[in-house]
């Protein structure tokens, strides 16, 4: 690799958190997009700061209904606990269409978010979960919801010196279904041409909450705001579903690329919207 | 999961005690251990690490080429550009020693003036690591100019069109005429034209080039390589002006191939460094590098115009073939052969018109592909079959059986096949094992495929195709085996390795093989075109029945009996019927040793010899022999998203006699997993000739999640030239599988997709279309009822 | 410019020493020690050739920068056996599920590194924690059946054991 950086491997937060205070460092957690960047010369940072011995960033967390879970957790941690089966079952769909084993077995959740790609796998699910971001730096710590991180095109509200420490929400209600629906190329191993994500709420026969987040078809993941507004409140009839659907589309702003074209990348919004909707719709009756 | 069906022989039906085994092969060990070294893995102490620079346009002028700040970089051994290289081309025809005249297609190494591909080498560098060497790319400095492309064949034959090749683009051209075609097709009720459009496809071998060469005390150019063909020495020797003798190839265990490794890759660059530098020199292609450096699948677009009468008996066949040659002759003439030959498939048509062009593009160049040619015919003429069907409303089994190819029949080019036809068994049984259909399920449709090929083993007969082998017995009655067959994965070795002991009577623990030397072993010829088995296999058998032979005549000796009444099994000899008359195999070959015996052998085999096909009517005989069989297929369509999913891929082949069941099985599965991802997911991309898929990213073969278990038939006929009446299995396993699933998905969907591969996208726009009512065959023409 | 520092990795069972920059990945540094039996496929982690186990777990060398790999245990496919050979080894060659083998210390790893997390694993399982190992050979058919085979010998190999 033709690539020059320093490296530092801190034992406690606060330790990487002042390294990263210095110009030019950036954290290294999985390294499965990061070190793909730096062999490209995609990115060329001055020093690297590994938060392998961080262990203070990794673990899931439950209490009182809300889950936090830290930004070094791994896809493998997602896939394999017990709470996340249950609190967050969209994640876990994400998880098992993410990459392969040893990537999983690296990348972290706090990597796949801060990589900016609209193709980022947890993300969708996360943002159909309301979830916040805490983000830590020596200067302090402060939470947003994921949804506002996100800016544009690979930035985001992130500043460099600034850590995802954790990620946490709210446990959906008892009579909520929250699902991811990956389409790709490929099964195994594949780049996302369309990720959708919902959580959906019925209470006595009216959908209480609704969101939808859609991956792989704009410069972000962004949330189908318009098309939840659209279900909240209301029976969730299949003439209804079919409007969201379409609504969802319409907020979406895919390009063409190598995987697919715009075109149908919008179609397929509208076409997974409805499919989770309605799957949610019945399962709840 | 294999079935091997009941046989019917052809021979006489022997007792094998080592032939037809799923022995454990002789490579699985070392390389479950990691213990087995591959080309990559040697070092040398003073090596020196390489790299290539490549053109990021496909189509330009090379205005400047400064290198000076990259020799000026400490640690830089050495850079070379086509200035230090003003005499020498490099030729790419066909490899091996084959004694005929050698296609003009002798190319520059780096580029002088004119890029034509995307990835095109313009200058070699060797530095003291790997960093230094990358780092020293960054500092060359140069300017190209770019220049009018042709990108499309149909375009580049157009008179005005960029010149890539010589005069007018076309790289070859063959026809096959044969029949009446007029009357043929004034005969037929119905006639059906179509064309199928396939894509560029990539190996994918886990394994990217790689070697390390240098110069040794008698001025011979070493070259430790991944490579299918060790007798590139040859070629490389005049590239770099030196003699032929002065040029040695040792193989390795190859991390796979399938054509891949079949024309030169690292050899040229790494011969010429070696010999500037004087240090050993290592050079590893990245996984990109790899992409832009050895040619792909030809695309082809093949127009299929057949006549048939009501009963489904096909009266004539026009076919019309185009294949992209990219930027360099490479193999493209014979490939383009191959389909031509292979353009009926496995059935009978005996009025016949196959015009077939290949055509110079700047694309990147295509070459050698597992199925060469044959493989991009069944995706035709099986997808065609359907639509015959469909259009007679037909059983699509038996209208095949209505035309298969029988026993004894004559193909394309008029010369008879001399092994069986088991096509329809074949099919057939493929077909039944799929079982009771399955129901719509939510947007899920299924659906099922069948396609029947014929795809040759051995090569071209006009080569004149030698394969030899060297068998001996120590003393201690172990048992050695030298050939200079590459391994390129499907256990070549291992296969030589149960014949000869099949023959000596010893067991696998006590067998060696030597291979992939060409200095010192016996030149077997290429692992190409599913010959290694066939050629090399018979050499073997030679060599091993030769020994045989003086082995009997003294164990006769010893036990005063007839070398008849001998029979070698399991490390013993002895007396047929009084097996109290035995003794060990080792004790045998101590006799033979005290009495000046030769214990060794070397054998050639010899492929039939012809001369070239008629180039007025393409008649005569073009290969050794033929295999078929057939895939079926069942796919789940999601009508809604598109993605397909295979349920079920099942093959039967004629694979004439089993060596290895394991073996044979592994390249039927493996197989399986190529032609799905030919049909489904694997597309190289080329905007303009430039490289849009790059990686494993973007360049999708199946993984562990997309292949279902694949269902081995095993039909043994033991009818081909092989040893023991083996038929080729390597190429045959890919052949019919892509066109099966084309055919799965169209039972699925009610739609044909013309061009692979098969999207998501594909899928929906074309049941957008047939919804819409419109327009819903994207393949040119469309059928004349008469 | 980032300078060599020596660092000692754990590989095998045996510590090595050596000096290399920080951008060195673990899967040079191990080829360079001489485990070449880590194979280089793909550089990006799109292909699993060079897997191995770090405290247990697979992850791909190439994507793993070697200084951060000290202090841990890290074992290639050649240090899965110790004086026999391991289940999967064994397995892999009686089921036939190697060809041209180059991608299979990687689906060793993987192999051994899903038993740890799930010692009889479905075929779902299996298909899912194997995707990360491109194979072009294989068809991953036969490898199904080794895995499957190997669980089934360590599952009795551990109640031999209690």
């Amino acid at each position: 690799m033709d690539a020059r950086f320093d490296l530092e491997m801190p034992e406690s937060c606060e330790e990487a958190l002042t390294l990263l205070a210095q110009d030019g460092a950036v954290p290294l957690a999985g390294g499965t997009d990061l070190i793909v960047d730096l062999r490209a010369r995609r990115r060329e940072p001055r020093l690297l700061v590994s938060l392998d011995r961080v262990a203070e960033l990794r673990g899931i967390a439950a209490k009182n209904g809300r889950i936090e879970i830290g930004g070094r957790t791994t896809v493998t941690d997602l896939v394999r606990s017990p709470a996340i089966a249950t609190a967050a079952p969209s994640l876990v769909q994400a998880g098992m269409a993410f990459a392969g084993q040893m990537v999983r077995n690296a990348a972290t959740v706090a990597g796949n978010i801060a990589s900016g790609s609209p193709a980022a796998d947890l993300v969708p699910p996360l943002l159909s979960l309301d979830a916040d971001v805490t983000l830590i730096s020596t200067r302090g710590e402060r939470t947003m919801p994921l949804a506002a991180f996100f800016i544009d095109y690979r930035k985001n509200a992130g500043q460099s010196d600034e850590l995802i420490r954790t990620i946490s929400w709210q446990r959906p209600p008892e009579r909520a279904v929250n699902a991811f629906y990956k389409l790709a190329r490929r099964k195994g191993d594949a780049i996302t041409v369309t990720g959708v994500a919902v959580t959906v709420a019925i209470e006595g026969g009216r959908c209480t909450r609704a969101r939808i987040a859609l991956g792989a078809v704009a410069p972000t993941i962004l949330r189908a705001q318009q098309a939840e507004a659209m279900l909240e409140g209301k029976a969730l009839t299949p003439a209804l579903i079919e409007a969201a659907a379409h609504e969802a589309a319409g907020q979406s702003r895919p390009i063409d690329d190598i995987r697919a074209s715009a075109e149908y990348r919008r179609h397929m919004v509208k076409v997974l919207t409805r499919r989770l909707v309605s799957q949610a719709a019945e399962r709840l009756g | 999961m294999t079935d091997v069906a009941e046989t019917t022989a052809t021979l006489p039906n022997v007792v094998y005690h080592q032939i037809g085994k799923p022995l454990v092969r002789t490579d699985a060990p070392g390389k479950a251990t990691g213990k087995t070294p591959y080309a990559g893995d040697y070092v040398m102490p003073g090596m020196v690490q390489a790299k290539v620079l490549r053109s990021p346009q496909a189509s330009a002028r090379l205005v400047r080429l400064d290198v000076e700040r990259a020799r000026a970089l400490p640690g830089v051994v050495c850079v070379l550009t086509a200035r230090e290289l003003p005499d020498r081309l490099a030729p790419t025809d066909i490899p091996g020693q084959t004694g005929q005249a050698r296609l003009k297609t002798d190319q520059q190494i780096l580029v002088r003036e004119r890029v034509r591909y995307h990835g095109e080498p313009l200058a070699l560098i060797a530095a003291e690591s790997t960093d230094i060497a990358e780092h020293a790319m960054s500092l060359i400095d140069y300017e190209l100019a770019p220049l009018p492309g042709v990108f499309d064949p149909a375009e580049a034959m157009q008179p005005g069109a960029p010149l890539v090749q010589g005069e007018d683009n076309v790289v070859a051209r063959h026809v096959i005429r044969k029949g009446d075609i007029a009357g043929g097709f004034a005969a037929a009720d119905l006639v059906i034209e179509r064309t199928y459009r396939t894509q560029f496809i990539e190996h994918a071998f886990l394994e990217p080039e790689v070697g390390l060469a240098w110069v040794d005390e008698n001025g011979v150019v070493n070259i430790r390589v991944s490579t299918q063909v060790i007798e590139h020495f040859r070629f490389i020797a005049d590239a770099i002006g030196v003699a032929h003798n002065k040029v040695r190839i040792m193989g390795a265990l190859v991390g796979g191939g399938f054509g891949g490794k079949e024309d030169i890759t690292v050899e040229v660059y790494l011969a010429l460094l070696a010999k500037h530098t004087g240090r050993p020199v290592r050079l590893e292609f990245s996984r990109e590098d790899s992409f832009m450096g050895h040619g792909k699948r030809h695309p082809f677009a093949l127009t299929y115009k057949t006549g048939i009468k009501r009963d489904g008996t096909i009266t004539a066949l026009d076919a019309r073939i185009l294949s992209d040659a990219g930027a360099y002759v490479y193999l493209s003439p014979y490939v383009l052969l191959y389909a031509a030959v292979a353009a009926p498939g496995p059935y009978r048509i005996d009025n016949l018109n196959v015009e077939a062009a290949s055509v110079a593009t700047n694309n990147m160049y295509t070459s050698a592909f597992r199925g060469f040619g044959a493989a991009q015919a069944c995706i035709a003429y099986e997808q065609q079959m359907d639509e015959i069907a469909d259009a007679l409303k037909l059983d699509r089994l038996e209208l095949r059986r209505r035309n298969y190819l029988k026993t004894g029949d004559p193909i394309a080019t008029g010369a008879t096949v001399p092994s069986a036809i088991w096509t329809e068994r074949c099919a057939d049984l493929a077909w039944q094992a799929l079982g009771e259909r399955k129901e719509p399920d939510g947007p899920l449709r299924y659906g099922r495929g069948i396609a029947a090929y014929q795809q040759s083993y051995g090569r071209l007969t006009f080569l004149h195709d030698t394969s030899e082998a060297w068998v001996g017995v120590e003393v201690d009655g172990t048992v050695i085996v030298r050939s200079g067959v590459t391994d390129i994965g499907a256990g070549q070795a291992s296969a030589l390795a149960q014949i000869a002991i099949e023959i000596l009577g010893v067991t696998m623990d006590n067998v060696v093989v030597y291979n992939s030397d060409s200095a010192v072993t016996p030149l077997a010829g290429t692992t190409t075109a599913t010959r290694a088995l066939y050629m090399t296999g018979n050499a073997v058998r030679l060599a091993a029945e030769a020994v045989r032979g003086r082995l009997l005549a003294r164990a006769a000796q010893a036990f005063q009996t007839s070398a008849e009444h001998i029979e070698l099994a399991n490390n013993r000899v002895s007396v047929l019927d009084n097996s109290a008359r035995a003794m060990p195999f080792a004790e045998l070959v101590k006799m033979c040793a005290a009495d000046g015996i030769q214990r060794q052998e070397l054998s050639i085999f010899r492929a039939p010899f012809s001369d070239k096909l008629d180039p007025e009517t393409g008649q005569g005989q073009a290969h050794p022999d033929y295999t078929y069989g057939a895939h079926a297929i069942e796919v789940a369509v999601d009508t809604e998203t598109g993605e397909v999913s295979i349920v079920q891929s099942i093959a039967c082949h004629d694979v004439g006699q089993c060596i290895n069941p394991a073996a044979v099985e592994g390249q039927i599965e493996g197989g399986a997993a190529q032609g799905q991802g030919y049909a489904l997911s694997e597309e190289m991309i080329y905007r303009d000739g430039k490289l849009m898929t790059p990686s494993f990213s973007e360049y999708l073969i199946p993984t562990a999640m997309d292949v279902p278990k694949v269902k081995s038939i095993i039909l043994e006929s033991r009818s081909g030239l092989g040893p023991f009446g083996a038929k080729g299995i390597g190429e045959p396993s890919l052949t019919p599988v892509a066109p099966a699933i084309a055919n799965a998905v169209v039972d699925a969907i009610g739609v044909r997709i013309y061009d692979l591969p098969i999207t998501p996208e594909k899928v929906v726009r074309a049941l957008q279309a047939l919804d819409g009512g419109s327009e819903t065959k994207s393949g040119d023409g469309g059928t004349v009822n008469r | 410019m980032a300078s060599d520092r020596a660092i000692t990795l754990r590989v095998n069972g045996r510590s090595i020493t050596t000096a290399v920059p920080a951008h060195r990945t673990l899967l040079e540094a191990l080829r360079d020690a001489g485990f070449v039996d880590v194979k280089r496929g793909c550089e990006k982690g799109d292909c699993g050739a060079c897997a191995v186990l770090i405290d247990g777990v697979a992850i791909d060398a190439c994507l793993t920068l070697a200084w951060t790999a000290e202090g841990r245990t890290i074992v290639t496919a050649a240090g899965l056996g110790k004086d026999e050979l391991h289940p999967l080894q064994t397995s892999f060659i009686e089921k036939g599920a190697i060809q041209c083998g180059y991608c299979t210390p990687g689906l060793l790893i993987a192999a051994h590194s899903l038993l740890a997390m799930s010692p009889d694993p479905s075929e779902d399982e299996m298909r899912f924690e194997l995707s990360g190992n491109l194979c072009r050979c294989t068809g991953y058919s036969k490898v199904f059946e080794a895995v499957k085979d190997a669980a089934t010998k360590m599952a009795a190999r551990e109640a031999h054991h209690d």
